[in-house]
């Protein structure tokens, strides 16, 4: 009875009113940033006493936010072409290897993804200091390949589990070599795995602070960074309009996702 | 006979499998295993061999008041949101799938959305002359404006936020897998409303229950943005404690040892998980 929606009674108008109230919890917030982001007050009062483009042409206006959200696409996307690859290497390797210590291995590399990421910053922090990389680009790629690693490998792994292996063979059998048929063959049979496993390494990259807190210098700071060092000072509502257009691209990103499953589906 | 030989070259064509983890391997070992326990080393040798940075760690009254909050804030973020979640994620496995969709939709955005902005949402809300203090005076429930940000309250308001999706989706997942016979079964044999839910339903979710709740605690003892921005100076949590320790004190010694606290509360429960999960699998 519990569980037909239909037989529920009374109990089931409570539950609507609980998720209804959830749902509102969950999305007020980014109303909210979104509304205040147009409004003129600089103390955030809500309603706004008068609607302005103000923050927005303040947040153009400054080149840092500009060069600090280019960053970001920059090392998002070299984490996610080196995540793909080595997310779909060791994802084959774990896929087809038999040995000894397999799953300690996988477990292995998905722990960057578990463990507290304050850790892994400054224990990166530490070795790029004594590198002498503290501050540089490929400080930043190599922490958030750590975390983005994991995505790819899940992914991809997935991808592969459900992929008939003997379609490879086939290939191989008829002559192609055995990157020929992985390339040709294996690929394009997991490319939504490997779809996915583009998107959440390329968001791990954008969105992620704590790491890039560690990892960045005066000159080099990504986005989160940016907003970060701004937020500690005060509450201006430039960052309201920063977080709106990081709202806007996300909601573009799950459309397309949808989108390609859409595709995939027909 | 033919068929041997095929699969025997395709086996030969196939070797080194191996080799493909080798950059993933390279790349852990040298960026991630070493650096943590180097860092770990640092707390037993910095600045002279010893435990006296675990002594001071453990041994202050200050340092107890961050575990103290660490461990409280954790632990009522897990319960609302296993207390909120659960009956989301119920009528989500059961409601007709165009409007779970939607609700779907929603939870997924609130995910997605750049974590700073979600914080920040909730420090604008949350102040003095925030939203939620003006509506509640409008309302006339208080007098005063209450202090919602800078505090524990802000901080365990702004977590459960973040954590909710994490224990709604994957309980939604548990739930879906059990049979509704089973509960049509209960009823038919007498059992009320209350006693199906307490004895039927809740026991065969509680698998779920578990597994969201601890991953839940694991990510909120190591969290660090939101305690940060929300929870202000007073306030401290144990990531916010190994960050000090090395951004603004330089002290090393005690940054690492803090990091191993943290580290191994982290994995001891996460071995609690996987020892839960091999013996519920095991059944």
């Amino acid at each position: 009875m519990l569980l037909d929606f239909d037989k529920l009674g009374g109990l089931r108008t409570f539950l609507i009113a609980l998720v209804v109230l959830v749902c509102v919890f969950l999305i007020l917030p980014i109303v909210f940033i979104a509304a205040l982001s147009f409004g003129s007050s600089q103390w955030l009062i809500f309603p706004p006493p008068s609607w302005t483009f103000k923050w927005y042409q303040d947040l153009f206006a400054d080149p840092r936010w500009f060069y600090s959200a280019l960053t970001s696409l920059k090392i998002a996307a070299i984490v996610t072409v080196f995540s793909v690859v080595i997310g779909f290497l060791a994802a084959l390797g774990l896929d087809r290897g038999r040995f000894t210590g397999r799953d300690f291995l996988r477990a292995l590399f998905l722990t960057p993804m578990i463990l507290p990421v304050v850790v892994l910053a400054v224990a990166l922090y530490a070795l790029f200091l004594k590198l002498g990389l503290a501050g540089t680009t490929i400080a930043f790629v190599i922490a958030h390949l750590l975390i983005a690693l994991p995505f790819s490998i899940i992914s991809i792994g997935n991808a592969l589990e459900g992929f008939d292996r003997s379609i490879e063979d086939a290939a191989i059998l008829c002559g192609a070599s055995p990157w020929e048929a992985r390339l040709r063959v294996t690929v394009p049979a997991v490319s939504h795995g490997i779809f996915g496993a583009a998107v959440f390494s390329f968001l791990a990259s954008w969105d992620e602070v704590v790491l890039a807190i560690f990892m960045a210098s005066p000159t080099l700071q990504t986005l989160p960074v940016k907003i970060w060092t701004t937020l500690r000072q005060d509450l201006t509502p430039v960052i309201a309009a920063a977080s709106t257009l990081l709202i806007a691209f996300t909601i573009l990103l799950m459309i397309v996702a949808a989108l390609f499953r859409k595709g995939r589906k027909a | 006979m033919a068929v041997t030989i095929a699969t025997g070259a395709v086996k030969t064509k196939r070797e080194g499998t191996l080799g493909y983890l080798l950059p993933a391997l390279l790349l852990i070992a040298f960026f991630f295993i070493v650096p943590v326990l180097m860092l770990l080393m640092r707390s037993v040798l910095e600045p002279e061999v010893g435990l006296q940075n675990y002594e001071a760690l453990l041994g202050s009254t200050t340092y107890l008041r961050v575990f103290v909050n660490t461990f409280m804030v954790a632990g009522v973020v897990t319960i609302v949101s296993i207390v909120i979640g659960y009956p989301v994620a119920w009528l989500l496995a059961i409601m007709p799938e165009k409007w779970s969709r939607i609700v779907l939709a929603i939870i997924i955005l609130s995910m997605w959305t750049n974590l700073l902005a979600r914080t920040y949402a909730w420090m604008v809300l949350l102040q003095r002359t925030g939203v939620i203090n003006k509506t509640l005076m409008r309302l006339g429930l208080i007098d005063q404006p209450l202090a919602l940000v800078n505090n524990l309250v802000g901080v365990t308001i702004g977590m459960t936020y973040i954590m909710l999706p994490f224990v709604i989706l994957p309980l939604m997942g548990v739930i879906r897998t059990i049979d509704p016979a089973i509960l049509r079964a209960a009823a038919l044999c007498g059992a009320g409303k209350m006693q199906c839910f307490l004895r039927v339903l809740l026991p065969l979710s509680l698998p779920g229950i578990a597994a969201g709740a601890l991953m839940v605690f694991v990510m909120s003892l190591g969290y660090f943005v939101t305690p940060a921005l929300l929870g202000g100076t007073s306030n401290m949590m144990l990531a916010e404690l190994v960050a000090q320790f090395v951004q603004s004190l330089v002290n090393w010694g005690m940054g690492g040892a803090a990091a191993l606290v943290l580290l191994v509360v982290t994995l001891a429960l996460y071995a609690v998980q996987l020892r839960y999960f091999n013996s519920a699998r095991g059944k």
